[in-house]
């Protein structure tokens, strides 16, 4: 058990390394960010005329929410559906049979290994960056902070287990680029990252509440924000706890149906 | 010798049936993994959906954004998803010289063929289907068109080719450019998901921008050039006609230097200069 | 006239090497170390129309890279070279019209598209007339045997059959010369010695000259008279292989080669081609 342990810890050490050696990252990841959130200052700047409030946000915690959103993304974004997809593909996953560990356990290490690159290389200069360019509003207690940081782990286990299912699914559509795509385009809407979940008209909003992914973004932003604080922030916690819980379940299914179809026809 | 030999009648014709014939080929492939085609098209459509629904959003909050209104919003987006079309059909794959062609060394086979090897790359990474963007856009155009009003005039269609033909010089100079680059470095340098994005500036009208920004999008990388400029024109609004009447000589600039980026890259790939 | 002509031909690389570990790497990001390798090193050879050449070297010796300028991929750092009139590497798009090229290791097909697809579309690319083109195919499916999966993509055929796809595919616009790298690669003994079968019929019928690299010398036993080894980057050796064996009095080339490679040279009693007195 402990091995393991080590294992998965020398995985999240190899992948962070990994990353090292591309160096063009450095430069490149931070620039990539900082005009993707560009685009959205400029639009929301332009939005926002006089004393506006537009879904319980205002001009400086809409421009701040845009921020965190996407820094905290730049720290959980990882390719792991292309590579659980690709192993998929390859027949590769009947090979992950024949060793001694966990097939989603490596792959989460590894993912966690590249998020904690970007947590150092993207997310914190880029933040530090952006923050020198356009102060934005920095959390308004340490509770908030603490919730904010525990909720972006929460978020990044689930954005994990979504892609692991989106890998998983190419098993079933055989269009590995389609499922990646259409993944990243329903979290990038759904997840709040594009816009707060305030935004969206009372039905849409109804049915969002019932999906796992505004824990992702919307909700550890509103943490951040301090628009939830105290017990409602610990309930987000919870909800995430619900939803690890649940998506692990169908994470589970869909490695067993994986493994049971390699078995039977031999990848 | 035979009498009904097979002789293209000039370097175009030649092209042009290669054209055809990697089409047919690939309408083909295409076929035998119809799931996946229509997969593509069908998350084309998604993706293009969730720009719109945030278009709509927003202007369900607020009237105007800077003066500019829904339906004027709306328009330039559908111009701009037209050459977006083309790009996405033709120009976004030069993102694999530098991973696939270069480091893995495919680019040894294109230069063995006696044919430009610019044209090579194209139509082997070519994806025709996300052309369909073109149409979601001219839907788009005629939806928000109408509800402003817009009375189409005669020269309307024959401009807004010549627009749409320039607005793609500019996507395939600016991705050959970047494609180019895979020459010197070792591998991708992660300029294009970069570029992707700047280029989603050319959707917005430019007043929302502050002058170096603006500066940047019209002069150096001129993706103001592949949706504002030429849309406004289309919009019958002619406080930028200058620049819109510009497009098509943008896109040849932009177009004749990345490709002489690109020669001087095979020249380096094949062991001369550095 | 030679066919093929090249002289103090020298190729030059710059290598990047990188650094180990999480501080090379960081350093490697502000100041890269090079260091210049001299892949080949001033070679001539020259070659007759219709001759079958071998050109064998241990991995690494410079082999693909004069392969690679003599197709016109590269372009070399000094030496000069001219095939079939051409000079490679100017002229590429004439010159490489009039070559074929196939190594083992890459597939030139299209993957998913159908053998006869391909075919089809190169035919295009080299301008192939109709009937040139189905008589050649006619022919090469009378030795090759191609007809059975020709209608079958690239990615469902064993190896022994793509590499006969390739070498029919190399060959259809019926160049003066026939480049191949590595051509039996990974294949079973009857695959050898079909695409051997092959190329000897196609020398003989078409007088195209081959130039043929190669780790197994069973291929230049049973094809090439003459035989070029090199290593790192220099010419070793460049004759016929019957020389070889009375140079090294020794009856099984894999033995003379790998001497070869490893640097000794054959006893002085016995050079010069003389009787083998053992």
């Amino acid at each position: 058990m402990f091995n393991r342990l080590l294992l998965y810890l020398e995985l999240v050490r190899m992948e962070f390394v990994n990353n090292l050696a591309y160096r063009s990252f450095y430069f490149t990841g931070i620039l990539n960010y900082s005009i993707q959130i560009g685009a959205y200052f400029f639009l929301w700047d332009a939005v926002y005329v006089g004393n506006r409030v537009i879904g319980g946000l205002d001009r400086e915690a809409m421009i701040t929410y845009v921020i965190i959103a996407w820094v905290v993304r730049s720290f959980y974004f990882s390719n792991l559906d292309r590579r659980v997809g690709t192993d998929i593909r390859d027949g590769k996953i009947a090979l992950e049979l024949i060793r001694p560990y966990s097939y989603q356990m490596v792959k989460y290490a590894r993912s966690f290994g590249e998020a904690a690159f970007r947590m150092f290389f993207f997310a914190f200069p880029a933040g530090a960056a952006i923050y020198l360019i356009r102060p934005f509003t920095l959390p308004v207690g340490w509770d908030s902070v603490a919730m904010f940081v525990a909720a972006v782990l929460g978020a990044f286990v689930i954005n994990a287990q979504i892609s692991m299912i989106a890998g998983f699914a190419v098993f079933f559509t055989k269009s590995p680029t389609g499922v990646y795509k259409a993944k990243r385009v329903i979290m990038d809407l759904l997840s709040g990252l594009l816009l707060p979940i305030s935004f969206y008209p009372g039905w849409a909003r109804e049915i969002i509440q019932l999906l796992p992914f505004q824990a992702v973004s919307y909700l550890p932003n509103m943490i951040y924000l301090g628009k939830i604080r105290g017990a409602a922030a610990f309930e987000v916690l919870l909800l995430q706890v619900f939803w690890i819980a649940v998506l692990g379940f169908l994470a589970h299914l869909f490695w067993r149906f994986a493994v049971k179809h390699v078995v039977i026809q031999g990848g | 010798m035979n009498m009904h030999q097979y002789r293209p009648s000039g370097p175009l014709a030649r092209y042009l049936t290669i054209f055809m014939h990697y089409l047919a080929q690939y309408a083909k492939i295409k076929m035998a993994y119809r799931w996946d085609f229509f997969v593509h098209i069908f998350t084309e459509f998604l993706q293009q959906s969730v720009s719109l629904i945030f278009i709509l959003i927003i202007f369900s909050k607020v009237p105007a954004i800077q003066g500019w209104t829904r339906d004027q919003v709306l328009f330039i987006y559908g111009f701009f998803l037209v050459p977006f079309g083309i790009y996405s059909g033709f120009f976004n794959h030069l993102f694999d010289v530098p991973e696939k062609y270069v480091l893995q060394g495919e680019f040894d086979r294109i230069l063995l063929r006696p044919i430009n090897a610019w044209y090579q790359v194209v139509v082997e990474t070519m994806k025709p289907e996300l052309l369909v963007s073109m149409i979601v856009g001219i839907i788009i155009m005629i939806y928000s068109g109408s509800n402003m009003n817009l009375v189409p005039v005669w020269w309307d269609i024959p401009l807004a080719v010549i627009l749409v033909i320039g607005a793609a010089l500019v996507y395939a100079g600016v991705y050959t450019f970047l494609a180019s680059l895979g020459f010197w470095s070792e591998g991708n340098l992660g300029l294009m998901p970069m570029v992707y994005n700047l280029s989603q500036y050319g959707r917005y009208p430019m007043t929302i921008y502050r002058g170096p920004v603006r500066f940047m999008l019209t002069w150096i990388l001129p993706f103001a050039f592949v949706g504002f400029y030429p849309a406004t024109i289309l919009m019958h609004r002619y406080e930028y006609l200058g620049y819109a009447l510009l497009t098509p000589v943008v896109g040849i600039v932009c177009f004749v230097i990345a490709y002489r980026v690109w020669a001087a890259g095979i020249r380096r790939y094949r062991g001369t200069g550095s | 006239m030679k066919l093929i002509e090249a002289r103090g031909l020298t190729k030059e690389f710059r290598i990047f090497s990188r650094s180990e570990g999480v501080m090379g790497a960081f350093r490697d990001l502000f100041h890269r170390k090079y260091r210049v390798l001299r892949a080949v090193d001033e070679i001539d050879f020259a070659v007759d129309r219709g001759e079958m050449v071998g050109y064998i070297g241990a991995n690494g010796a410079g082999k693909s890279t004069t392969i690679k300028m003599l197709t016109g991929i590269l372009v070399p750092t000094a030496g000069t070279v001219t095939v079939n009139g051409y000079v490679p590497h100017k002229q590429r798009e004439s010159y490489t019209k009039g070559i074929g090229v196939v190594f083992g290791q890459r597939s030139q097909l299209w993957w998913d598209i159908a053998v006869i697809e391909s075919f089809k579309l190169l035919r295009r690319i080299y301008d192939v007339p109709r009937a040139d083109f189905n008589r050649r195919l006619q022919q090469f499916d009378d030795i090759l045997g191609l007809s059975s999966f020709l209608n079958l993509p690239v990615r469902k055929l064993s190896l022994g059959q793509r590499m006969r796809c390739d070498l029919a595919a190399a060959l259809l616009h019926n160049p003066a010369i026939l480049f191949l790298d590595e051509p039996t690669i990974g294949l079973d003994v009857l695959a050898k010695s079909k695409i051997r079968e092959f190329l000897k019929e196609i020398n003989n019928e078409f007088k195209t000259t081959v130039i043929l690299t190669t780790h197994d010398l069973g291929d230049i036993e049973a094809l090439c008279p003459r035989v070029a080894i090199i290593d790192q980057g220099k010419m070793l050796y460049d004759g016929l292989v019957d020389n070889l064996f009375s140079q090294w009095g020794q009856d099984k080339l894999e033995d003379i080669v790998k001497r070869i490679y490893m640097g000794q040279k054959p006893e002085p009693g016995l050079a010069g081609g003389g009787v083998s007195l053992v």
